[in-house]
């Protein structure tokens, strides 16, 4: 019982009011109260001339001693109560007998203080064992506090935490005790206490020790003993980062993470994303797309919040999870509230991007017009002298094939509606406009972008309870002059002791988010431009691109005949208009039970509620183009010859509704002892059940009013069997309502164990069973586990290793199995279902085949890895070895033609799949003084991909070159860029490529085997250069990230492309912007040894053909190296001083300035563009308050 | 842990929706309804080797294998311009394969009667049977009774079970099975079926008829369409349709289209299958030269087509949209067929007015005139020429120009002159069959497939 000092004013004069009524007051207050005035023995505390008289011999209890004490002195008692019950008798003789004397004789002393305080109250307890009070300071190496620091009495489970100051005070029971000092980041040590009462300490900084514990999610382990192969990353790393996204924060500081990807592409069709584990729990964050197809996410929460992120890379570590393990699990702690203070932190950022559109590899409107013109003077048709060129011009004016103003002066002029001069001027002034579309996309529709976070984050913990609270905003405002996004985060968390054996966790997270999105995009604004059309107008004007300049004679008199709508489309008229809305709600709740069973078994329950809400809502406004044209698009003449409108005119609100809910239930003893001071076991043992569902439903009003909520009845069942006559407009069953719904859920049993030897050899196993819902695999095959096993060796405890300036060295080995699932494939036939609105009923369609051999995916990742630390910790390493072995992968197989399959591939496991790679991390600190100090770190990781086995082909060639990843070929990379190889341009200047047998040929040779792997277009090696110098209170670093090895398709090329054209009846020559680089192209015999850029074929050319274009894409000398470094991310903190934030009461002010994207390098200047290396950086500035 | 799962086996039974078994009748009938899927009829190479449909020079650039056929290119090696796949082929298994399925479960379906189980497979059965009419009649050589027993033709699968075995059986095997499978849905046909995309009798009845008809077998051919008219003999008044849209059709400048009346509901229809494009659509543009083909004052073929110039080239210009039941089978069929049967019978006179009656429905009135011939070849070309332009852009005028070339009385050949060159198509061309896409035979599952023609 532990009894603390407090003030004597708590029991004022009372005391001396009534001596013996008083006493059972007294005796019930000791416990909640009690004085020390001074503390001496009886002797000193009674008056020596204090006396009583007793006046008969009688045996007494002690209770009745001090009464008859109390009866004959002013002296007062307290004590507890009981406290003599089983004291032995007192005999006393009759006379007189001091005070002290008789309390001497009564209570032994050596139990006992007895304690004067004022008005002669006497104060009795009993005598707790001595102890010391220790206090002192815990500092760095700099004399900065070190908070948070853990002081623990050795052998104990006793100990403290150092508040704010680095400041602790502890009770120590005797001098012979040792206390342990340890804090994340620095070297632990230990003090004996010995006679000193103020232990000041300095922590030598380690970084090494930063991986001291392992957070798997299921368990935390200390880094000595693990065999997997982990990243771990700790907010102090990531904090000079701006906090927006997860990706940005992995990206560069884990080996081996690249793209969203851990160790490359592990699966074919299944997934291929990493699982999110959020304190404890799997967060899947899966979503419809307005495709109805299925996007995995990344989670969403405070990323202020972070604590730590653990990277668990290979089976040892991931395979507890299980069935969606295989490509890795990346486990994110959040913060908890250190003791002492009050944690009160505001961190803000503010970024600013200016708009810039790239235009220095456009063609400009000179380009183009001097192209229209070449389309004219070599156009047969207009070049004809019997007088039908003044016919065809007006045909082709009449049918509105061509609708740029330049070819449209042309053809006036053809026709003779021009004169020569007239259509030179026009010419040449559009052809002095230079980019003006451009300019004035910026200058009208566009606006830089500004994103600013705020964070505000409270925590208080107390030895039994600890809460956190965090707060995020986030305000986006895109380049789109009405794309905005604003989000809040509220994060939540408690941990309360109830009792010495059960503590539980409470946390919440709520997240709103509130988006508009710009529908109209002047990119592609619904009429022919180029560049130099305009938004605005010379004079000032909106720049209207009318019917008449879009539609043909027939189309133009239907609409004045039958009165349709107007088809005229004023861009600036539209950007503000038909803003899609969306509202998102998430909700994720937990409550954890840890019952400690024993001082080594401790149960854990654990449930998580996910609930989350997406909306959007896109109201079509009546003048957008938009619903003016779907009206229009479905007008029906009737018998009399007149418009029907099938389609009310008015409003269209089409709304859409997300709901995902998803729960967690686990259950898990965990064993962790260890015996004799040698042997280390620990072992956990579970249950979970996981089910996540997703419902989606849209539907679409028309002749909607804002105002009175009302909407027009249509008929639907009528309106499907339209099919407009004078546009062409039809609707489908999805332009009315749309159902989706998705359903997982798991049941699992997994255990595993480690035992580690003397802290020098480690062996630990896991062992998973999961069982899933009918979608996923056939049920023979459920049973099939996952396991891992892994071994490690601390080479630096054994005695015979001797090399002093090695701190740490372990070797890891590992082996297992990790599973991974394809969400919606199932081992039956199925079929799915929909309203036949021709004639009616419900149609059916086969889904998929039965496919009873589904089964789980399969990974076997094997993995050798090394830790190091040397010369006192001054550089640290970890190097790993890996080969992850995909078998089982649901593969696609070439469907049969004449079983019906022909243009369907069907899913089989039969894929086999392996990533072989090293990733090597490095840090180290160059340069350390007090006052300066310069660390770098290196992240290199090495991944080849290779498919062993599948049973596909592509069963058209150009399917082989478009979705290469659904036709792998066996031996290649799975990410292979296919292409032909290309043979220089013929001598009329067309693109030729090698057919299968090497001949050249100017079309598309079509056969499989003219297509050849020319290399990957995901790294092959991948990793960053970090480094970071601090000066007094000054730090400045920069992170490169580099990719290098793989090939993209330049989709930027300077050759047009056709497009098909109904007023034209085929296919023409699309005249537009495209690769500056077409000004170098063939124009005359010759050319083609000088050049690579085609001749530009035209419609009316007996060469032309759609091959042309196609085969030049195709062709390899479009395939372009990607290999690229980007200097990611320049921050420059300043922190103020901390007597200067002493003045303001605040402990900590960190100001920084940011530079993100700061440049790119790449091999050629159309990879650097497609690369978005021209884009602008953003300029980050932020502020970190702790008070 | 056998305990926590038994325990678990009712949660994880929850059957995800979106999707299910098909088990009741229902859910096989609702196959059938699967237009998309199982209904479309493409045969865009025969209408090539027609020149039915007008192919733009860009596209004859484009597309090297319609270049072959348009052009009647014998030297191409077009084995080698199929390259991959071809839709005749492929939509036409993908619907073998889901009509195979409803004949294996029909019998077995939950909740229904034997008669409806019953009906809805001899419905399946009459669709498979359609299906392989046109694919043998497309990728083999021409039903000749003195070669068919030896001649190889299609591969032949009866069920859709993954690694089913399939055989490429004679031509002769391939006509036995599709006659025997109809003469086993006939008992079971409904007079009036669910839907339009139902074969009811009238279907079974004049799609014999054809069979029959392919095969040289005019007696039992006319018997079908007889019985077939019994069913349904409607004629769609053409004449009306024009008249009543005159003002549109007439107007030179208006190219608005007219909701097409050949869709699911038009009254000459036994069932409705789509051709190539199965949505709602216009059809294809023809050429002056085919254009020509047609009689003066054909109300049908004002109300389709009208000329059109973009630039340098001039066509005519589809008109109408909508559905068009190119891949089903109609009563103007199974008249003319009557009529050739007739004719082929020495019942000149009575051929003639058969034709005539669908004539009339046709020509407008101030240019009609009855149709008379003297003779057996007189008849069956003002025959033959009514059913080429009745039936454009179907299957039937290239199964009829085969069969005639085959029989060699009648034997049709082309010529023309395009871009200054003069082309032709003879009546033994080999062209007349066309290969296999490689995608077949390149991957043809649990069988073998050989080309019938050499290129």
């Amino acid at each position: 019982m532990e009894i603390k000092s407090t003030n004597v004013l708590f029991f004022p004069k009372a005391i001396g009011i009534k001596k013996k009524s008083l006493m059972i007051i007294m005796r019930t207050f000791i416990f909640l109260l009690c004085t020390t005035v001074f503390s001496l023995s009886s002797d000193n505390v009674v008056s020596q001339n204090a006396r009583i008289n007793v006046d008969v011999d009688k045996t007494v209890t002690v209770d009745e001693i001090f009464d008859l004490i109390m009866s004959q002195t002013d002296y007062v008692f307290i004590y507890q109560i009981d406290m003599f019950k089983d004291f032995p008798k007192v005999q006393l003789k009759k006379g007189t007998i001091r005070v002290d004397k008789l309390l001497n004789q009564s209570i032994s002393l050596t139990k006992f203080n007895i304690v004067l305080s004022a008005d002669n109250t006497i104060i009795i307890k009993v005598k707790t064992q001595q102890q010391i009070q220790i206090t002192g300071k815990v500092t760095d190496e700099n004399g900065l506090p070190v908070v948070g620091a853990t002081v623990l009495i050795k052998g104990t489970t006793k100990g403290t935490a150092t508040d704010f100051d680095g400041a602790f005070s502890i009770m120590v029971p005797n001098p012979e005790n040792v206390l342990v000092f340890s804090a994340l980041g620095f070297e632990t040590q230990e003090i004996t206490v010995g006679n000193q009462s103020v232990i000041n300490i300095t922590l030598k900084e380690s970084s090494f020790e930063l991986e001291e514990v392992l957070i798997t999610g299921y368990q935390t382990i200390s880094s000595e003993r693990a065999t997997g192969s982990f990243s771990k990353l700790n907010s102090q790393d990531i904090q000079e980062q701006r906090p927006n996204s997860l990706s940005t924060l992995l990206e560069g500081r884990i080996a081996g993470y690249q793209n969203g990807l851990l160790r490359g592409t592990t699966s074919m069709n299944g997934l291929t994303t990493p699982l999110y584990v959020i304190d404890g729990f799997p967060i899947e964050k899966t979503r419809y797309n307005e495709f109805f197809g299925i996007e995995e996410n990344l989670p969403d929460l405070n990323l202020e919040d972070i604590e730590s992120i653990t990277v668990l890379k290979d089976a040892s570590a991931a395979s507890i999870y299980g069935a969606r393990a295989a490509n890795g699990v990346i486990v994110i702690t959040t913060k908890k509230a250190q003791q002492g203070k009050t944690n009160v932190s505001f961190s803000s950022t503010l970024t600013y991007s200016p708009y810039n559109y790239y235009t220095g590899n456009l063609t400009n409107a000179g380009d183009i017009v001097e192209l229209e013109r070449e389309w004219a003077e070599g156009n047969p048709n207009l070049q004809a002298t019997d007088g039908s060129a003044a016919t065809y011009s007006a045909s082709l004016l009449n049918n509105a094939v061509y609708t740029s103003q330049g070819m449209q002066t042309l053809l006036n002029y053809y026709a003779g509606n021009l004169s020569e001069s007239q259509m030179n001027n026009t010419l040449n002034s559009l052809g002095a406009m230079q980019y003006q579309y451009y300019d004035d996309i910026e200058k009208y529709a566009k606006r830089d972008q500004y994103f600013q976070q705020h964070n505000i984050s409270f925590g208080k913990a107390t030895a039994n309870n600890n809460f956190n609270a965090s707060v995020t905003f986030k305000g986006n405002k895109y380049d789109d002059k009405y794309s905005e996004n604003n989000s809040v985060g509220i994060n939540l968390k408690n941990t309360a002791e109830l009792a010495k054996w059960l503590t539980i966790d409470l946390g919440t997270y709520i997240y709103f988010n509130k988006a508009d999105q710009q529908t109209y995009n002047a990119l592609s604004p619904g009429f022919k431009y180029q560049p130099y059309n305009r938004l605005v107008n010379e004079d000032g004007t909106l720049f209207i691109s009318t019917a008449e300049s879009r539609y043909n004679n027939s189309t133009l008199q239907s609409i004045n005949d039958y009165g349709l709508y107007n088809m005229d489309i004023t861009p600036m008229d539209e950007f503000g208009k038909n803003l899609n809305k969306g509202k998102n709600f998430l909700n994720r709740t937990f409550v954890k039970l840890n019952v400690e069973l024993s001082e080594f078994l401790t149960y854990n329950a654990m449930f998580q509620y996910e609930y989350g809400v997406d909306r959007t809502s896109q109201l079509k406004e009546k003048e957008s183009y938009s619903v003016r044209s779907t009206v229009n698009g479905l007008v029906t003449i009737s018998p009399s010859n007149t418009a029907v409108y099938n389609l009310p005119y008015g409003d269209i609100l089409k709304e859409s509704n997300q709901f995902s809910n998803a729960y967690n239930f686990r259950q898990q003893l965990n064993f962790n002892k260890l015996f004799d001071n040698i042997h280390d076991v620990s072992a956990i043992l579970g249950t979970e059940i996981r089910h996540s569902k997703l419902e989606y439903n849209d539907n679409t009003r028309y002749g909607w009013d804002e105002q009175t909520l009302s909407f027009t009845p249509i008929n639907q069942a009528n309106l499907l069997q339209v099919y407009g006559p004078i546009f062409g407009g039809y609707l489908t069953q999805n332009n009315f309502a749309a159902e989706r719904e998705l359903i997982n859920r798991y049941v699992s049993l997994f255990g595993n164990a480690g035992y580690t030897y003397n802290g020098k050899y480690t062996a630990t196993g896991s062992l998973r069973w999961d069982r899933s819902n009918l979608w996923g695999t056939d049920n023979k095959y459920q049973n099939k586990p996952t396991w891992s096993a892994g071994a490690s060796w601390n080479v630096d405890k054994e005695t015979f290793f001797s090399p002093s300036w090695v701190d740490m060295l372990k070797v890891r080995f590992s082996y297992g199995i990790g599973g991974n699932i394809a969400k919606n494939s199932a081992p039956y036939l199925t079929a799915y279902y929909s309203t036949n609105y021709n004639v009616g009923g419900l149609q059916g369609g086969i889904n998929s085949r039965p496919n009873p051999e589904l089964s789980w995916e399969k990974t076997t990742t094997t993995n050798i890895g090394v830790d190091f630390s040397v010369f006192k910790q001054r550089l640290n390493g970890t190097i790993d070895f890996y080969n992850k072995k995909g078998e089982d992968l649901l593969a696609s197989s070439t469907g049969i033609p004449t079983e019906g399959w022909g243009y369907s591939t069907y899913t089989l496991n039969n894929g086999e799949m392996t990533n072989k790679g090293i990733e090597v991390s490095l840090s180290g600190t160059i340069i350390k003084t007090p006052s300066f100090s310069w660390d770098a770190g290196i992240l290199y990781a090495h991944n080849k991909n290779r498919v062993n086995y599948v049973n596909v082909e592509a069963p058209v060639y150009f399917l082989q070159l478009d979705y290469p990843s659904a036709f792998p070929r066996v031996g290649n990379d799975f990410n292979s860029i296919y292409g032909y190889k290309w043979a220089g341009l013929s001598s009329t200047g067309l693109p030729q490529v090698n057919d299968a047998s090497g001949n050249a040929v100017s079309y598309n040779p079509g056969d499989l085997e003219a297509i050849e792997d020319y290399g990957t277009t995901v790294p092959t090696q991948s990793g960053s250069f970090h480094t970071s110098v601090a000066y007094k209170n000054f730090s400045l670093s920069a992170l490169f990230i580099y990719q290098l090895g793989h090939k993209m398709r330049n989709s930027f090329l300077p050759m047009f492309g056709n497009s098909y054209s109904s007023a034209a009846g085929g296919y023409i020559a699309n005249i537009g912007v495209v690769n500056k680089r077409i000004v170098d192209r063939w124009q005359q015999p010759g050319d083609e040894n000088f050049t690579n850029v085609p001749r530009v074929v035209y419609e009316y050319d007996p060469e032309f053909s759609y091959d042309l274009q196609s085969i030049y894409s195709y062709a390899d000398i479009n395939i372009i190296d990607a290999s690229n470094i980007r200097l990611s991310n320049v921050s420059l903190a300043y922190q103020l001083p901390t007597n200067l934030t002493n003045k303001l009461h605040l402990q900590n002010i960190r100001l920084n300035f940011n530079v993100e994207n700061v440049f790119t390098m790449a091999k050629s200047k159309d990879a650097k563009y497609l690369l978005g290396g021209y884009q602008t950086p953003n300029f980050v500035f932020g502020l970190n308050v702790n008070f | 842990m056998s305990i926590t799962f038994t325990s678990c086996e009712d949660y994880l039974e929850d059957v995800p929706k979106g999707s299910k078994i098909p088990q009741t009748l229902a859910d096989f009938e609702a196959l059938i309804r699967n237009e998309y899927t199982n209904h479309t009829v493409n045969v865009n190479q025969a209408l090539n080797l027609l020149n039915d449909k007008y192919v733009t020079a860009p596209t004859l650039a484009f597309d090297r294998l319609t270049n072959a056929n348009y052009l009647w290119d014998e030297s191409a090696n077009r084995i080698e311009l199929n390259m991959s796949d071809e839709g005749t082929y492929y939509f036409s298994y993908s619907a073998i394969s889901t009509f195979n399925l409803i004949i294996e479960n029909a019998l077995v379906t939950t909740e229904a009667d034997e008669g409806e189980q019953r009906e809805l497979w001899a419905e399946a059965k009459v669709l498979r049977a359609m299906s392989y009419f046109n694919l043998v009649n497309y990728y083999a050589d021409t039903y000749e009774a003195s070669t068919a027993a030896s001649k190889l033709s299609i591969p032949l699968i009866t069920s859709a079970n993954i690694n089913a075995p399939s055989t490429q059986v004679s031509i002769q095997e391939m006509y036995d099975f599709i006659l025997k499978d109809v003469e086993e849905a006939l008992p079971y046909l409904p007079a009036v079926s669910q839907t339009v995309l139902h074969p009811n009798l009238g279907t079974g009845y004049a799609f014999y008829a054809r069979v029959y008809l392919q095969m040289n077998n005019y007696t039992e051919a006319l018997r079908y369409a007889d019985m077939a008219l019994a069913e349904n003999d409607a004629l769609y008044d053409w004449t009306s349709f024009y008249n009543a849209n005159e003002t549109i059709i007439e107007n030179p400048d208006s190219y608005t289209s007219l909701p097409s009346p050949m869709g699911y509901n038009y009254v000459e229809n036994y069932s409705y299958r789509h051709g190539a494009v199965a949505r709602f659509a216009s059809e294809n543009d023809i050429s002056i030269e085919r254009a020509e083909r047609f009689e003066t004052g054909d109300a049908r073929f004002l109300s389709r087509w009208k000329i059109r110039t973009v630039g340098a080239e001039t066509f005519y210009k589809a008109t109408l949209s909508g559905n068009f039941n190119y891949g089903g089978i109609t009563s103007v069929e199974a008249y003319l067929i009557k009529a050739e049967c007739l004719a082929r019978d020495g019942a000149i006179n009575d051929a003639m007015d058969v034709l005539n009656e669908v004539r009339k429905t046709r020509i407008l009135v101030d240019e009609y005139e009855d149709l008379t011939a003297a003779n057996e070849a007189e008849a069956i070309n003002a025959i033959l020429k009514t059913k080429n332009n009745e039936l454009i852009l179907t299957i039937v005028p290239f199964c009829d120009a085969r069969r005639l070339n085959a029989e060699g009385v009648y034997p049709v050949s082309f010529s023309k002159t395009f871009n200054g060159t003069a082309y032709s198509l003879a009546s033994d061309s080999h062209l007349w069959t066309m290969p296999f896409p490689q995608g077949a035979t390149d991957n043809p599952g649990n069988g073998t497939i050989t080309q019938n023609v050499e290129k």
